[in-house]
């Protein structure tokens, strides 16, 4: 037998050593976009998006030329109309034109859904990026802040500050943001501190002005992935949430029309005039539909890591 | 050391709690004084009456003494009056806390017993047709509003069977008024309110121990429980689900507040006598002591659910251990 | 001459991917004869794991398309899925590259154990457990019966992988496939595993196949050894006689590639050059031949079989069955 010792293990090529990288590479953007360019359920629902954002935007044109009737023009000579040309959608206790109420309503509530994301991110990133950033006593009190936000039951805080402030279109977004914040600065801080782990110059980094420059110049752009995705995933929620409030009485208030609040006094059109109740509702769905698809999209294309299979 | 680490949790718990109930009393106190609740339920109050009134709740103190007033009645288990009706806020609690239990227990138990099967069958036929049609049901369930579910749950089974003259099933309240209460009349109540609840858990959760059951059942130590022998029903229910509930563990776990708040919405559609639908109306008539007791209560639900998640992830994963 | 406890005969079997049909194992032959230890050697992705997991009918998602495997007379490959469930772990145990992962790690290490002769044999939970617990002591865990009731993660990486040891004696099998078993383990480690496995193969005369990349591995521990490259076994014979004399270009490359204590210490290791094919794109003729340094014009077209080549050895190569010696460039 030959002796053990001789023969030592093979030389198997292996792959070479991952780099790592102070900030997402250029390619990271190119290759994060080609995968969603090749997800066609996802960007069907990202145009359907689009779509729906530029007939909310475009409302009075839709009101002027193809409905012929104002959101909030009372006609008690034909309450209750089902569908049927002129009012396609039928028409409301207040004689209203279900359609033109819908088109109207979706640019309150996508408004509403938008602007609450652009406040959840704003605060949340920068909470996020502090606490990460100076870590120690700072990171400590913001995130001892951020529990306590999360741990109300978001629910009721909404209904406190919505019965306190009675809301209107931009308030109900701050009212809504300000427990959505909480959970993006979780999210951003956790990906500074893996930052900071991999990158020496930022773990060593002198103190003083080039603190705000640093975060700006150098985490920004790694935290970038991270609010593209709570973003794109967070829009379908915030409309239900928006929805809800709504319908509760709390969020838009009568007569600016929201698809929520279209939804209010639904039980007192049940027996005789049942399609006021499902329209609203299959604009939310398909909405909230739409977003949450195209937001998995987006998660699958830019963080890989946590594709769903 | 589990006793210590408990004890830990509870302390820095203690922290939130205190910053829940002072953001909840902080809101409310910002309309304090210029309204005083249960006024408008008797309008020929007098103005002397209306401060006597006023004195008399606490209104007239500043925030932080009414506060105190109120940390201290809860050390002593005392939740304080209903501003409204004067009865305790803790028998309101007790009166419409079994309700609720009774819709979110059921719906939580609905949603465990149906999203595991749903969750390895589409898992083990991963990429075929029954995948992709439960992967389509649970999108939706993310994205149709439970308020909406509700109305149009009522008038499917409630307004329309009706209309036909068929057996319908009733949409509101946990029973009837009259002849009713007894178990079956309840379950039949329970029906529609905890299928829109269940819904809900059933999407999200069987989404999650799909992927969950796929990540485990491509795992080296499945690999090893095949090549013992064992049949295939052995390795995925024994070796493979064991590994893949861990996670759900911490779902479930941080749904117990929902116990609480997450079937608010569905309890307003549904006329549900419970604690969501309590919180929801007492706020609207500016009752702050039943609106502090119930978000007190929900708050330590909250953290209650994440400590029991996490010890529970201790007694079912070994690998686990508390520091 | 007895006869062979495990014959393969031309085994095939295919992934598909979305490149294209991978030909993992390409038509392999080989037997076991009862007690020998056979070592299969080859680079990553040669298919010598896919091979073990054909015989044991594991090697899902992949397909077996053709060839037999016959163990004791009964072919494995034409069994239901019923059958076969009383073939592995009863009569083929195997054990894993990585003792980490290769436990469960819910369970407590006893009960893992234990639960092949549970299944097997139909023993109930006591019973198993102290047959367990007297096997985890033979292959050399301290206290036993304290450990059995520990769990995975509360055991080194040997002692894991004494206990995947155990596991497969349970049944006491006649036949083990060690898959890779000391790659994950620290070399200390590694030489008391190997130990432990030769004394297995003494002390119950248990039949083992010993994947390894290892070339040392296979020189301490195997009596014949099969090479593997790119689906194929490219030589086989006697471990001492393959060392010696390579009839392969492969083999005669693996050696060079690492130290050897007898050869001239000035003389430089030499390192294959190039990849292992994409087993998708396989190169016309001779997979080898884009690597190797004795080509002739023939390994291009034609593809060699696997020939005797020399008393004891065959190998797979135009220029060795052509009567030509392997000699250092």
């Amino acid at each position: 037998m030959i002796g053990q010792s001789r023969v030592a293990e093979l030389d198997m090529p292996t792959a070479a050593a991952e780099g790592a990288a102070t900030r997402p590479a250029q390619s990271y953007w190119n290759e994060s976009w080609e995968r969603l360019s090749a997800n066609r359920i996802g960007l069907a629902a990202g145009a359907l998006i689009v779509v729906f954002a530029a007939i909310a935007i475009a409302a009075p044109l839709f009101s002027a030329v193809l409905t012929h009737f104002q959101p909030q023009s009372i006609n008690l000579d034909i309450t209750f109309k089902p569908p049927g040309a002129p009012n396609y959608l039928g028409t409301d206790e207040l004689g209203r034109d279900t359609l033109t109420r819908i088109i109207w309503g979706g640019r309150v509530t996508l408004g509403v859904a938008f602007l609450t994301v652009a406040m959840s991110l704003t605060v949340g990133s920068s909470i996020g990026m502090l606490a990460g950033y100076y870590g120690k006593w700072v990171d400590d009190i913001l995130m001892r802040i951020v529990d306590t936000v999360l741990a109300i039951p978001a629910i009721f805080l909404f209904i406190l500050m919505s019965i306190l402030f009675r809301p209107n279109a931009i308030t109900l977004a701050a009212i809504i943001a300000s427990v959505g914040w909480g959970g993006v600065a979780r999210l951003v801080r956790g990906e500074v501190l893996s930052v900071k782990e991999r990158d020496f110059i930022l773990a060593t980094r002198s103190i003083g002005a080039r603190d705000f420059r640093l975060m700006l110049r150098h985490l920004l752009p790694n935290v970038l992935p991270v609010l593209i995705v709570s973003a794109s995933l967070g829009v379908g929620q915030i409309i239900l949430v928006e929805a809800a409030l709504d319908f509760l009485g709390l969020g838009i208030q009568p007569p600016t029309p929201s698809w929520g609040n279209m939804l209010t006094n639904a039980e007192s059109y049940f027996y005789h005039s049942f399609w006021l109740v499902i329209w609203p509702g299959i604009a939310i769905f398909a909405t909230v539909l739409a977003s949450n698809i195209f937001g998995n999209a987006v998660r699958d294309a830019f963080d890989p890591r946590l594709k769903s299979h | 050391m589990l006793a210590k680490y408990v004890a830990r949790r509870l302390l820095a718990s203690l922290v939130v709690v205190l910053g829940v109930t002072a953001i909840t009393l902080g809101l409310m106190s910002s309309t304090r004084g210029s309204f005083v609740p249960g006024i408008d339920l008797n309008p020929a109050l007098r103005p002397e009456d209306i401060e006597r009134l006023k004195e008399q709740l606490g209104l007239n103190d500043p925030g932080y003494v009414w506060y105190g007033k109120w940390i201290w009645g809860v050390l002593h288990g005392d939740f304080g009056h209903s501003m409204i009706d004067g009865s305790t806020v803790w028998s309101h609690i007790a009166d419409r806390l079994p309700n609720t239990l009774e819709l979110t227990g059921t719906a939580i138990v609905i949603g465990v017993l149906f999203a595991i099967p749903f969750g390895i069958i589409g898992a083990l036929r991963h990429g075929t047709k029954t995948d992709h049609s439960m992967t389509v049901v649970s999108v939706a369930g993310f994205a149709v509003p439970q308020f909406w579910m509700g109305l149009m749950l009522i008038l499917l089974f409630s307004v329309t069977l009706e209309q036909h003259g068929l057996p319908w099933l009733p949409s509101s309240g946990a029973f009837s008024a009259v002849n009713g209460g007894d178990i079956g009349d309840r379950v039949v109540h329970l029906i529609l309110p905890a299928t829109v609840l269940s819904f809900f858990y059933i999407s999200t959760w069987s989404r999650f121990i799909r992927s969950s059951m796929l990540e485990v059942m491509s795992q080296d130590y499945i690999r090893t429980a095949r090549a013992k022998g064992m049949g295939e029903r052995r390795v995925v229910y024994l070796h493979g689900l064991r590994n893949a509930l861990i996670p759900l563990i911490t779902l479930v776990g941080l749904e117990l507040p929902g116990l609480v708040s997450g079937g608010l919405v569905v309890e307003v559609v549904f006329g549900w006598p419970g604690i969501g639908k309590l919180a929801f109306e007492r706020a609207l008539q500016y009752d702050y002591t039943t609106v502090m007791g119930v978000t007190f209560f929900a708050t330590l639900l909250v953290i209650a659910g994440n400590l029991i998640a996490d010890l529970l992830y201790g007694v079912f994963d070994p690998r686990i251990r508390y520091a | 001459m007895t006869a062979p406890l495990l014959e393969v005969q031309d085994l095939r079997t295919v992934f598909q991917t979305k490149e294209g049909i991978v030909k993992a194992v390409d038509g392999v032959s080989f037997e076991l004869m009862p007690g020998e230890t056979l070592g299969i050697v080859g680079e990553s992705g040669c298919g010598k794991s896919v091979t073990a997991m054909s015989i044991m009918r594991l090697q899902r998602p992949g397909k077996i398309v053709g060839g037999k495997v016959l163990f004791k007379g009964q072919e494995l490959t034409k069994m239901t899925e019923y059958e076969m469930r009383e073939v592995r772990g009863k009569e083929i145990a195997m054990i894993f590259q990585d003792p980490m992962t290769s436990l469960n790690p819910v369970f407590r290490v006893g009960w893992q154990v234990s639960e092949p002769i549970r299944i097997h044999q139909g023993w109930d939970a006591k019973k198993s457990l102290a047959s367990a617990v007297g096997m985890l002591g033979r292959v050399g865990i301290p206290s036993a019966a304290t450990r059995a009731r520990d769990y995975p993660h509360q055991f080194s990486g040997g002692m894991r992988q004494r206990a995947m040891i155990a596991m497969g004696l349970t049944t006491t099998p006649p036949v083990l496939i060690a898959d890779e078993p000391t790659t994950a383990l620290d070399v200390t480690i590694q030489a008391q595993i190997l130990d432990l496995l030769r004394r297995v193969n003494n002390d119950f005369g248990t039949a083992t196949i010993l994947i390894t990349h290892n070339l040392g591995v296979v020189a301490g521990m195997c009596e014949r050894v099969l090479v593997m490259y790119a689906g194929k076994i490219v030589e086989s014979g006697p471990t001492k006689d393959v060392f010696a004399h390579p009839k392969h270009p492969y083999t005669w490359s693996l050696l060079r590639s690492i130290p050897r204590l007898d050869a001239d210490r000035h003389e430089p290791l030499k390192p294959i050059e190039g990849l292992p094919p994409h087993l998708v794109d396989l190169p016309p003729g001779c997979s080898f031949h884009p690597r190797c340094a004795f080509k002739v014009d023939r390994c291009m077209r034609d593809e060699p079989a696997l020939l005797q080549v020399g008393e004891t050895q065959k190998a797979a190569c135009w220029v060795t069955q052509s009567g030509q010696e392997l000699k250092g460039a």
